[in-house]
């Protein structure tokens, strides 16, 4: 079994995440004249996740692959809204959205990395894996300032959305292999809508 | 071997922009303003949040014989609002509305308030600013210590709509100044370059808000002088008045002209249109459009078409005046390191428009400026402020540069520039003192007659000059 399709679609959600994370931060800090303010648009993200990922991890086993699919598609969700915010409680819910979503890439990730390693051979796999997926995040941020200095912070958001887009779609087109080939594997158990 | 390379070309990146944005002009903890020209280290920025504070900030710096800049938001370009190891206090905290009289049309507001926040203000109570800039970014004490204009034609200069404002002084007193009350420090605080103090808050006479119809038509550079005094300052519909020059390369140049009037248009309910809009949308391709205008000529070609059509199409657009007195400026962003657009102005009398815009577009082409744009507005005469522009009725330039900002493109500028201010003396006119100094002394004392009572009055009101700026360091005499 190997990683390549996984490390591939994720290598472009981070590279999605990457060009729009540290310049989101800046977009959020200029909403509000507080820290408190800027630190609860995070902190609305992180016990989203929490909270959903109990209502989700029961879901993992038999929908792993789904799950990972829709966490990108709601993502590219989120990247299309952020630059049509009116208001800060819609700023909250876009955070309580990525939060979800979040809670579904990571989740879903750490199922796949498990189901297509072998134990005691885990580690080179890992390894990889973190190294394509950081630097394609290095290489979108990168990438990212220099294009906010031409364009816009929103393009970037659209950007994003479309490399989001993209990973949903690789994600999509291997959930059909999977199905189609004869190996009968635990993820791909049911249709992907 | 993959992963190698990998990690050499994200390191290889990683250091390109690293020198990219290494000169001291991108240096977070160095002090400049909206031109990045002269990057120092300052002692602190203190934000200026109350008056006791500010008293107690000035008493001490005196005490302790340190110096103190003001600053609003930094959109002056000559170093107007730091010094090197000084204070600086930024005033964009100190922004509330203090009191609105709607009945007498009269607003009070601190000094750190934008022009936005004076807009938002007044707007439910259907009044508008007299004079204004053409973006409402800017702080109010700002604005009024640069003396600034815009394209309003009837109500004069920023100064006259000023009736009272507080100054702290150089002794760490409280003063009220106006016309009648210590009126020898209104026209000096008033276009004063934060040198006398700082304005605390400041009482501004407002007027209603009205509807507009616009109307742009294009013309020969040649025929708009008699265009404005024969078509547009008759008649008294027209209340704001804006123009742009093609700096496109080709049979344009400096030969055709777009007029823009606003036309108060009374069949109109003020109520459907009184909504204040956010107008810096669609900035992407805006930006992008601009960056190209910078980047070649046919980027300039391109801009200056685009503007003829979409600005005629535009025509008969209908704007309130408190939206039309809030302009898009987010396209015209560059952040980008190493080069920028300085602005520069110049004031010419009406009917010296057209022998000093050709004699400026020469001088652009053959010093090679990357001129980016000429706005033209027109300022009544006003000789009230001692630092005043306008000794008759004249038509300011306003003209935006790209240029890098190494020490030979700046020479390079500098001595375009020198050359046009000579060329705008010559008209009988006069250049604009809030951006970068490059005019040389004699040109400063030629276009500014009064500055030697300016700097005798200074050394009076500020003997251990306290209030310190780069526009002081450059041409105090």
């Amino acid at each position: 079994m190997d990683l390549k399709w996984l490390i591939r679609s994720q290598s472009i959600m981070t590279l999605a995440a990457g060009m729009i994370y540290p310049y989101y931060l800046l977009f959020l800090k200029n909403l509000g004249n507080s820290y408190s303010k800027y630190g609860l648009a995070f902190a609305v993200f992180t016990i989203s996740s929490a909270a959903v990922s109990q209502w989700l991890g029961p879901l993992l086993d038999r929908h792993g692959l789904r799950m990972m699919f829709w966490s990108a598609l709601g993502m590219m969700a989120a990247m299309l809204a952020f630059p049509w915010t009116a208001s800060y409680a819609m700023v909250l819910g876009l955070q309580l959205v990525m939060g979800v979503c979040n809670a579904m890439q990571r989740m879903s990730e750490r199922l796949l990395l498990a189901e297509y390693t072998v134990p005691d051979e885990r580690g080179r796999p890992l390894g990889n894996y973190h190294f394509w997926t950081s630097a394609a995040s290095g290489f979108a941020v990168l990438l990212g300032g220099y294009l906010i200095d031409w364009l816009t912070i929103n393009i970037l958001f659209y950007i994003s959305a479309v490399l989001y887009a993209v990973s949903a779609w690789v994600l999509w087109k291997r959930s059909r292999n999977v199905r189609n080939s004869s190996k009968v594997s635990s993820v791909s158990r049911g249709t992907m809508l | 071997m993959k992963k190698a390379i990998v990690l050499l070309l994200l390191a290889a990146m990683a250091v390109f922009q690293y020198v990219r944005t290494s000169p001291a002009e991108q240096d977070p903890f160095l002090i400049t303003d909206y031109s990045r020209l002269r990057p120092v280290k300052v002692e602190r920025v203190v934000e200026g949040k109350a008056e006791e504070q500010l008293v107690e900030l000035v008493r001490r710096a005196k005490a302790e014989g340190k110096t103190l800049s003001i600053a609003g938001q930094r959109h002056s370009q000559g170093g107007h609002t730091y010094y090197e190891d000084g204070i600086v206090i930024d005033m964009t905290g100190y922004n509330k509305v203090l009191s609105l009289d709607a009945e007498a049309k009269r607003i009070t507001v601190q000094s750190g308030a934008t022009w936005e926040d004076v807009q938002k203000s007044v707007n439910p109570h259907g009044l508008s600013i007299k004079t204004m800039q053409s973006q409402n970014t800017f702080t109010i004490g700002g604005s009024i210590s640069i003396n600034a204009h815009g394209r309003d034609i009837r109500n004069g200069s920023l100064i006259e709509s000023v009736e009272s404002f507080r100054l702290l002084d150089a002794d760490g007193d409280i003063i009220n100044v106006s016309r009648t009350e210590n009126p020898e420090l209104f026209p000096l605080a008033l276009g004063g370059y934060g040198l006398f103090g700082i304005i605390l808050d400041v009482t501004l006479l407002l007027t209603d808000d009205e509807v507009y119809r616009e109307s742009t038509v294009l013309l020969e550079l040649e025929d708009y002088p008699d265009y404005f005094k024969n078509t547009v300052l008759p008649d008294d519909d027209i209340k704001l008045h804006i123009a742009r020059i093609s700096v496109a390369p080709g049979e344009g140049y400096f030969t055709e002209l777009l007029a823009k009037s606003y036309r108060v248009d009374n069949e109109l309910a003020l109520a459907d249109y009184s909504r204040l809009e956010n107008n810096d949308k669609w900035v992407a391709p805006g930006k992008l459009l601009f960056n190209l205008n910078r980047m070649n000529d046919w980027g300039k070609n391109l801009m200056w078409d685009l503007q003829t059509k979409a600005f005629v199409e535009q025509t008969d657009n209908i704007v309130s005046r408190n939206n039309a007195m809030r302009a898009a400026w987010m396209f015209m962003e560059h952040s980008e390191p190493g080069s920028n657009d300085l602005l520069q102005e110049y004031f010419v009398p009406i009917d010296e428009l057209y022998p000093f815009a050709q004699k400026l577009g020469a001088i652009v082409e053959e010093e090679e400026l990357n001129l980016l744009n000429i706005t033209v507005r027109y300022v009544n005469k006003d000789e009230e402020a001692v630092l005043s522009y306008a000794k008759e009725d004249m038509l300011a330039l306003v003209c935006l540069f790209h240029t890098p900002l190494s020490k030979e493109a700046q020479s390079k500028l500098q001595h375009g520039v020198q050359r046009i201010i000579d060329e705008a003396l010559l008209a009988g006119g006069s250049y604009y003192l809030p951006y970068a100094s490059f005019a040389t002394q004699e040109q400063f004392e030629a276009a500014y007659p009064r500055q030697s009572y300016f700097w005798q009055k200074k050394r009076q009101y500020d003997p251990e000059e306290l209030f310190v700026n780069y526009f002081y360091e450059d041409y105090k005499s």
